[in-house]
């Protein structure tokens, strides 16, 4: 899951960073208005976190004109105005959510993660046979057995779930799964993959992740593999 | 009691008193009208009797003409006599009132003689039941000191009737009158005030929510007109004055919950997982800054609203500002020295000037730190003090990029920065100034800023008082 997030103040887009980065989520920062709609409008985040007050151009502003060029990315507002009046104001914007500052960080990332199952609409962990993943909790599995992933593949593990049935194509996992520092070779993916796979086996799920040649990847439910499967 | 009502009242009240004294008026001329020509016959009538029976005052003869004055009369003449012999009632009397001769018409009846009076009067009275006006004319009685008296009276006839008649017309329309006088001006005053209603109800509609709606102004510029704009532009004032207060505590807030929300929000991330020692020294060092800004934004704001308050008042006293300022160059050459900026302060040892010392030290430190905050690395800021047109000022200058000219008053509101992005690089709270100001106000002082863009930025302090030119 990959965010944007736009504040100029240092000290808070820092924590938030290195927050969110250690609940695996690949995070870009913007510190002014012009360059956080620059890469909100070029890149396809799952969600953006937007201070009100910044320089060059409002928070209410960059939200406006995502929404007017059409993109349906969930925004969360983040700001120090907290009278009705701006709450109403900016959730008219075209924002989804809205946290005043000060904000305890537990309860911004459980807004995060609310925002994000609506994509999803389901609670608890991702299931996809006899795998697991619960991204609350940070763990994954296959029946009793406990997987042990790095954040990247756990990261990727989880986008592949949240997509479960359509095909991932390399440059959309690049995109969710790193952030924009990331040299965008998409080989590393096949790496990713690779690994991922070796656990699994260990684990005792077999052949869950599939490969569609020339394209991506993607992990289907048993359903849809026993229909793949008759059709063969 | 409404206006519209009141007014109507007070109106009404004043017409009854005019139309009272009207009707009155007309009433007693008429009235003086009539009797004046009664008057004049009976005055007439009474001079005729005089000279009739001049010296046969004593006869007992009823009081009839010669009738060798009578052969002299014509026939109109006789007819008009005996018509006024029927209805003249004459009366001599002696001066107690004892009718001692009487006309043949009174019969038994006797004309009333009122004897305290020794002049010729005339009145109204009654004779067997009749209205009639009447003289009363004191005669010379034979050799007698008392006078006696001479009665002659008129039926007043139709006279009195139109006088009733009248009387009682004025009588009846006085209320109808007024009755229609208070229902019209109510109705017209109810019509003019309209407007004021107008008004009443569209300043009801003037609340928190709706502070931009004003009342309407009506069509004429009458005084309700002047009202209308008169309260409009103070409702101006009042919104301008409302809108500065709520941008002031949501800057204020601003200020304060930004590095709140940075401080909470790095504890909170670093205490999730176990770290590395560096990691939690550089983490807990950015929050004692931040708290550390927080509490000094803290002061400022507390400066600001004791002075608000006015809970401080200036002292002012002869104080040397060169010392002064070498003390706050002092305090603020540890921050001019990372940027290695060097601040001159005034050559003369010593400058004395009129200000309260702790709020002159203030504004000295907010100026001098600006200044270092605004100049590139390794400039100069140039403290200058001097007398201008018999009084002190000081200047303290930087070489900075300058301040554009429509932003130089600016510069002195409440969390105004030159740069509109906040917080980022300058550092300071967006409050320095506007506490500079308003201690200055406290003394008197002038303070300005001058500046050309390019060529740095001059903040001058002008003194209302000379210096004391001894002690230099």
């Amino acid at each position: 899951m990959r965010l944007l997030i736009i504040e100029d103040e240092p000290g808070i887009a820092r924590f938030l960073k290195e927050g969110l980065e250690e609940e695996h989520f690949a995070v870009d920062t913007a510190f002014d208005g012009e360059s956080g709609l620059e890469l909100g409008m070029s890149n396809d985040y799952d969600l953006c976190l937007i201070d009100w007050m910044l320089p060059k151009l409002s928070g209410i502003e960059v939200c406006r004109q995502l929404r007017k060029a059409g993109s349906a990315v969930p925004v969360i507002f983040l700001t120090a105005r907290d009278t009705l009046d701006d709450v109403v104001f900016g959730l008219g914007a075209g924002a989804d959510d809205y946290v005043k500052k000060p904000f305890a960080f537990e309860e911004l990332l459980a807004r995060i993660r609310a925002r994000l199952r609506q994509n999803t609409p389901t609670t608890g962990p991702l299931t996809a046979g006899a795998l697991w993943l619960d991204p609350e909790t940070h763990r994954a599995g296959c029946n009793r057995h406990d997987l042990t992933l790095t954040p990247k593949e756990f990261a990727l593990l989880e986008y592949l779930l949240r997509n479960l049935d359509r095909v991932c194509t390399r440059s959309r996992i690049i995109e969710h799964v790193w952030d924009i520092h990331f040299d965008a070779d998409t080989s590393v993916i096949d790496v990713y993959v690779n690994f991922l796979r070796r656990k699994l086996e260990a684990a005792g799920c077999t052949g869950l992740i599939k490969t569609v040649r020339g394209v991506g990847y993607v992990i289907r439910t048993p359903e849809a593999n026993n229909e793949e499967k008759s059709n063969e | 009691m409404s206006l519209r009502n009141r007014i109507a009242v007070y109106y009404t009240a004043a017409t009854a008193v005019l139309i009272a004294l009207v009707f009155t008026t007309v009433y007693l001329m008429v009235e003086g009208v009539v009797y004046r020509h009664f008057d004049q016959e009976l005055t007439m009538a009474a001079a005729r009797v005089v000279s009739i029976t001049d010296g046969r005052l004593n006869d007992r003869r009823p009081m009839e003409m010669e009738d060798s004055d009578r052969e002299k009369e014509d026939d109109e003449h006789r007819k008009h006599r005996r018509e006024r012999l029927r209805t003249e009632f004459i009366q001599y009397s002696a001066a107690d009132g004892t009718p001692i001769s009487r006309s043949g018409n009174l019969g038994l009846n006797a004309l009333q003689v009122k004897t305290g009076s020794t002049a010729t009067i005339y009145f109204n009275t009654t004779v067997g039941g009749l209205a009639v006006r009447q003289i009363q004319l004191p005669v010379e009685g034979n050799g007698d000191p008392q006078p006696r008296w001479i009665s002659v009276a008129r039926p007043l006839g139709d006279a009195i009737a139109m006088l009733l008649d009248l009387r009682s017309v004025l009588m009846l329309s006085f209320p109808a009158i007024l009755i229609t006088l208070f229902a019209l001006t109510r109705a017209i005053a109810a019509k003019s005030i309209r407007p004021v209603e107008e008004a009443i109800m569209a300043a009801e509609n003037i609340t928190r929510e709706h502070f931009e709606r004003r009342i309407p102004l009506p069509a004429n510029r009458d005084e309700l007109y002047r009202l209308s704009a008169t309260f409009n532009a103070l409702l101006d004032r009042l919104q301008e004055a409302f809108n500065r207060e709520k941008q002031f505590t949501a800057d204020a807030s601003h200020e304060l919950k930004t590095p709140l929300s940075a401080v909470q929000g790095t504890l909170e991330v670093l205490i999730r997982r176990p770290r590395e020692r560096e990691h939690y020294e550089e983490r807990i060092r950015f929050c004692l800054l931040e708290l550390h800004r927080m509490a000094g934004l803290i002061e400022q704001l507390l400066l600001l609203a004791r002075h608000d308050a006015r809970e401080v008042s200036a002292t002012l006293r002869s104080i040397d500002i060169n010392a002064l300022i070498r003390e706050v160059a002092e305090r603020q050459e540890s921050r001019a020295g990372e940027k290695e900026i060097s601040i001159r302060v005034p050559e003369e040892s010593s400058f004395i000037v009129a200000a309260d010392r702790e709020m002159l030290g203030i504004i000295l430190d907010n100026i001098i730190a600006n200044a270092v905050n605004y100049s590139p690395r390794s400039r100069t800021v140039t403290i200058r003090t001097g007398t201008e047109n018999g009084l002190p000022f000081c200047t303290i200058s930087d070489m900075g990029k300058g301040i554009e000219e429509s932003k130089l008053e600016a510069v002195f509101e409440r969390f105004y920065r030159v740069d509109a992005s906040r917080s980022i690089g300058s550092g300071g709270s967006g409050l320095g100034l506007s506490i500079v100001k308003k201690l200055a106000d406290l003394q008197g002082i002038t303070v300005r800023a001058e500046s050309r863009p390019g060529e740095g930025a001059t903040f001058r302090l002008l003194f209302p008082y000379p210096s004391d030119s001894s002690s230099r």
